[in-house]
């Protein structure tokens, strides 16, 4: 048991995400043709629009039941939506943000096209710390409207008109994510600016402008389009209740900052918070980078409910590193 | 009967002291220690057994401690100065009021170490380098006084006038500080008075750190001098505890540690 | 008339070396059960001292001298030049630097200065530099007494703290201004590939490093905590690469004694942690005086020892722009010397090393004239005593006078240290 553990925690993690991230990557993409389907609450950006997905993201259905009328949800249908959400919810808590890091279809193609820079050898953008905390709000700002915005079809918000039904799944119009993953089954029927509303209008040119910043943006900063995820904002409230951890034994740190450096997503508290044992925060994806790269004993661990998975030691630093310093 | 003995090889004397298995003080002698020392020490050494009518072989353990200890051969085990002494001196803590602060004046140094209720050493602190505030710098002034060390006391409380401020804290400054003064028609009584604050205040000021609770207990050869001791009780503002025979507390406590290594053996070095 | 007294100077400083060396390696000789693979280091000890120091190193290739640890050392192997560090731990060339001091200087400083003070000719063209950090006020000030001497200096500026990103990012510009003019001192290109292979070279002594400090930490100790004070000491000058195998050949006789039952004191010999400012040889008075006096040091924390290669590099990408932050931030942010404010990691990694390897005591040596360590020694002294760990404090420099005094100290702490501990076993 021991050997194998050591064995794990000696192990590249990395290479492990990657491979991981190909497999989900193929079973959301493409499971249609298995008709493998996991279900329409999925916590990550596998999409409905995409016509062989192998299951699908949550928000899109739950963009559609923010429409419901005030009386209906707090009646007969407000049991639907909250079977939904508790779907959700199920599925989210298994591998908490590890949605994220290892099985979102978009994360993944971010994460291949940081590695096509890498290979071009252009310099990845670094933000500092107020950026990166300024951007992380976008995301919850975005969370609020794909609630309200679709709340405000059905209700009256303060005597003001109802918005028209164009404005039904907003974050979909904009969401990379729709106009992206059809392409890798050959449908670039999404990448269009449909011109049947002005609300329409604005919504697919944006969309379509978003879609070329994130591909540019991955391009320049690694998981750029995450910084803004409303997703990762939602996963946020319930990452608390997350069977698969990341936590940290602050007495072992020794605030070298290799972990505060190996993050994507700039999430300085790894390195800096010495009293939190939970160390999950709205950005993390729990990629297990910061645990690579840590040098010391224990000090940063995923667990399974209480059980360790991968844990940060001085071997397995030292066996990443020399095998990376060989070049391989 | 077994007896245990102490042996505390200083900078200017020898103190010996003998103790029965009821921790009683047997026999005790001192002796310069001089460039014989080894000579010396065993001659005082045989001395005390046949004053205490004791034989060789009827001593069970010895202990030395003071700077020569690791140069006498005789000795069965080494400790310093200091464990000794604060084993010495919690001998005589009163009921209820331990002793907490050791203050020792010794010929060239100067200790102040702090224990806790039990009388473990809590921490300790020594004058670095220098004999400024020692036995040496009363050696010195009577000498230019043209008296005898064990007059000084006496002297220092015929002073009629206020004590002399004396300056320099460094011996030789000190010295010629002195004769200075005398130079200048001041009285000798009021002098010494002087050099007993300046010492006092010396000793205070490295004491203050550790005073607190407890009794003060204060030790050396230099505590026989009376007038030092009114002199440091002005100035640590409390009364100090003075033992009969001030400089062999820690030649006694060496004793009490012989006794102890007899009764509990630590363990073998090896093995 | 100038240029004999100087001969005259150096001659003399030559002999006291080697007499205060050979002195200290006897010292250490004489404890029993040495490891046969000390002898590496001994000899490399005896070489040095009974020469031309250091100089004499400076025959192949470039050298870039340094003053301090701070300095990235993966940047200077990855030129092809050879790092050196300078700091000295000589009484004999601390006289001369006294001649042109201040009296209340560090010794550390002084004794540095003394000896490129004496040994200013012996230097050939091959020190292309000097480099200190800008981290106390004497290392700065050494600047400019150095260049007058006629050295070539660099000073390397570094933040007076390291909790801001805006420290982070100062030093990380500074790094990466040395970077680009090393390769003009070095003559040398820095290419990714070069700066991966000097990072993978410390890296493995580093990771070489970990063993040892787990096999010193072992219950009943295996090895001197003097004799470790001098295998990081090599460490200063050695090739990294020579170093590694002697120390791979330490750690191996190590393993066997561990595995043998042989141990170096007995079994309830103090446990000791050793702090504060850095052991240099031959100035081992205080770690010889307390492992003479039976106690062992089993973990230490200090500039010249374990802060060496506590840290290593890790990079994301192999790049030159990933990995020279990478080196910057390995030399800044783990820092725990006492010149950064504030500088509560050195607190928390000196609890966490006594916690881990249940020491009994802490021995805090301070040079006198190094204020940042004497100040700090409150704070220390505070964190300690809330767990119930006591302290040493030790005020010395180079000079042996005060070995009298010391040795009354240390052996009294250890005696109460023992005391303590027989207690705890009566009273179990």
């Amino acid at each position: 048991m021991n050997k194998l553990r050591r064995a794990i925690n000696n192990s590249d993690l990395g290479r492990f995400r990657f491979y991981v991230q190909l497999l989900f990557f193929a079973v959301l993409i493409y499971g249609g043709y298995l008709a493998l389907n996991l279900g329409n609450q999925l916590p990550t950006f596998a999409c409905l629009y995409s016509d062989l997905h192998g299951g699908s993201c949550y928000l899109l259905g739950f963009q559609h039941q923010m429409v419901t009328p005030w009386p209906e949800m707090f009646g007969g249908r407000g049991i639907g939506i909250l079977i939904g959400l508790a779907t959700f919810v199920a599925f989210f808590v298994v591998f908490n943000k590890a949605w994220c890091g290892f099985i979102c279809p978009l994360g993944t193609i971010q994460d291949w096209l940081s590695s096509l820079r890498s290979k071009l050898k252009i310099r990845p953008a670094s933000y500092s710390e107020p950026v990166f905390q300024r951007l992380s709000r976008i995301k919850y700002i975005l969370l609020a409207l794909l609630i309200l915005l679709p709340m405000a079809i059905g209700n009256s918000f303060f005597g003001l008109p109802k918005l028209s039904h164009d404005w039904g799944v907003p974050f979909c119009m904009i969401c990379p994510g729709r106009t992206v993953l059809p392409l890798f089954t050959g449908d670039f029927s999404q990448l269009a600016i449909d011109l049947s509303s002005t609300t329409k209008l604005t919504l697919t040119a944006l969309g379509m402008a978003i879609t070329g910043l994130f591909f540019l943006g991955s391009l320049v900063k690694p998981r750029f389009f995450c910084l803004f995820c409303p997703m990762s904002a939602l996963h946020y409230i319930f990452f608390r209740a997350g069977l698969l951890r990341l936590t940290k034994d602050g007495a072992k740190c020794t605030r070298c900052g290799n972990c505060y450096r190996a993050c994507d997503v700039g999430i300085r508290a790894i390195a800096d918070d010495l009293e939190s044992t939970n160390i999950v925060k709205d950005d993390c994806m729990m990629c297990g980078k910061c645990i690579e790269v840590c040098p010391e004993d224990g000090c940063l661990r995923v667990k399974f409910l209480n059980l360790p998975v991968y844990e940060s030691s001085a071997e397995g630093f030292f066996t990443r590193m020399e095998r990376k310093n060989n070049g391989k | 009967m077994k007896y245990f003995g102490g042996i505390d090889i200083g900078s200017t004397s020898i103190k010996l002291v003998l103790i029965d298995e009821e921790k009683r003080i047997v026999a005790d002698a001192t002796c310069p220690t001089g460039s014989h020392f080894h000579h010396n020490t065993m001659t005082a050494f045989e001395g005390m057994l046949i004053r205490g009518n004791i034989a060789r072989h009827e001593v069970a353990y010895i202990f030395s401690t003071g700077y020569g200890r690791k140069l006498f051969k005789e000795s069965d085990e080494t400790i310093s100065e200091i464990t000794a002494n604060a084993v010495g001196a919690a001998g005589f803590s009163r009921e209820g009021e331990p002793v907490q602060t050791i203050i020792n004046i010794g010929g060239q140094d100067l200790k102040v170490i702090q224990l806790d209720r039990q009388g473990q050493i809590q921490n300790f602190a020594m004058n670095d380098k220098c004999a400024a505030g020692t036995g040496r710098f009363l050696e010195m002034t009577a000498r230019n006084l043209e008296v005898e060390v064990d007059q000084l006391g006496e002297l220092h409380h015929r002073a009629r006038g206020v004590p002399l401020t004396i300056n320099s804290t460094c011996t030789v400054f000190a010295e010629s500080e002195i004769i200075s003064l005398l130079a200048g028609g001041h009285g000798k009584e009021e002098l010494i008075a002087g050099v007993h604050y300046s010492i006092a205040k010396r000793v205070a000021r490295l004491a203050k750190r550790f005073v607190g609770e407890g009794a003060v207990f204060f030790d050396g050869g230099p505590a026989r001098n009376r007038g030092l001791v009114d002199a440091l009780e002005d100035e640590l503002m409390r009364p100090v505890i003075v033992p009969p025979t001030p400089q062999i507390t820690t030649a006694f406590g060496a004793a009490l540690l012989a006794m102890e290594a007899c009764e509990d053996p630590e363990e073998p070095e090896r093995g | 008339m100038e240029n004999e007294r100087l001969q005259r100077m150096r001659k003399t400083t030559r002999l006291h070396l080697a007499m205060e060396a050979e002195e200290t390696l006897q010292r250490l000789e004489e404890f029993p059960e040495r490891p046969a693979a000390m002898e590496y280091f001994y000899a490399l000890f005896r070489r040095i001292s009974n020469g031309d120091g250091l100089t004499s190193l400076a025959g192949e290739g470039k050298v870039i001298a340094t003053m301090c640890m701070q300095v990235p050392q993966e940047l200077i192997l990855a030129v092809g030049a050879h790092p050196l560090r300078l700091c000295s731990g000589a009484n004999a060339y601390d006289q001369v630097g006294a001649e042109f001091m201040p009296a209340k200087s560090c010794p550390v400083i002084r004794a540095t200065l003394g000896m490129l003070k004496v040994n200013y000719s012996l230097w050939g063209d091959n020190l292309a530099s000097i480099v200190i950090p800008t981290t106390c006020d004497q290392k700065k000030k050494a600047c400019e007494q150095l260049t007058n001497m006629g050295y070539p200096v660099y000073s390397l500026e570094m933040p007076a703290g390291k909790d801001s990103d805006l420290a982070r990012y100062y030093w990380q510009e500074s790094v990466k201004q040395f970077a680009h003019d090393l390769e003009g001192l070095a003559g040398r290109r820095l290419t990714a590939a070069g700066l991966r292979g000097a990072i993978g070279k410390v890296g493995r002594a580093a990771a070489l490093f970990r063993q040892l400090h787990r096999l010193r930490g072992n219950r009943p100790p295996l090895i001197l905590g003097s004799d470790l004070f001098l295998v990081y000491n090599a460490y200063f000058f050695d090739d990294i690469e020579r170093w590694s195998a002697a120390v791979e050949a330490l750690t191996a006789e190590l393993e066997e004694r561990r595995q043998n039952g042989v141990r170096v004191t007995n079994r309830r010999a103090p446990r000791l942690l050793f702090t504060g400012s850095p052991p240099i040889f031959p100035n081992f008075k205080v770690p010889v005086l307390v492992e003479l006096s039976g106690g062992i040091i089993v973990a230490d924390e200090s500039c010249s020892s374990t802060r060496l290669l506590s840290d290593a590099v890790a990079y994301d990408e192999a790049a030159l722009n990933d990995m020279v932050p990478a080196v910057a931030d390995r030399y800044l942010k783990p820092c725990t010397c006492p010149c950064l404010t504030p500088n509560g990691d050195r607190l928390r990694k000196l609890v966490t090393m006594a916690g881990e390897l249940e020491v009994d005591g802490v021995v805090y040596q301070a040079f006198s004239g190094c204020l940042p360590y004497e100040m700090e020694r409150q704070q220390v002294n505070e964190v300690l005593s809330e767990r119930g760990i006591p302290m040493l404090y030790v005020e010395t420099d180079y000079s042996p006078e005060d070995s009298g005094q010391l040795s009354t100290r240390v052996e009294a702490f250890i005696e109460s240290i023992k005391a303590r501990k027989r207690r705890k076993v009566r009273t179990k």
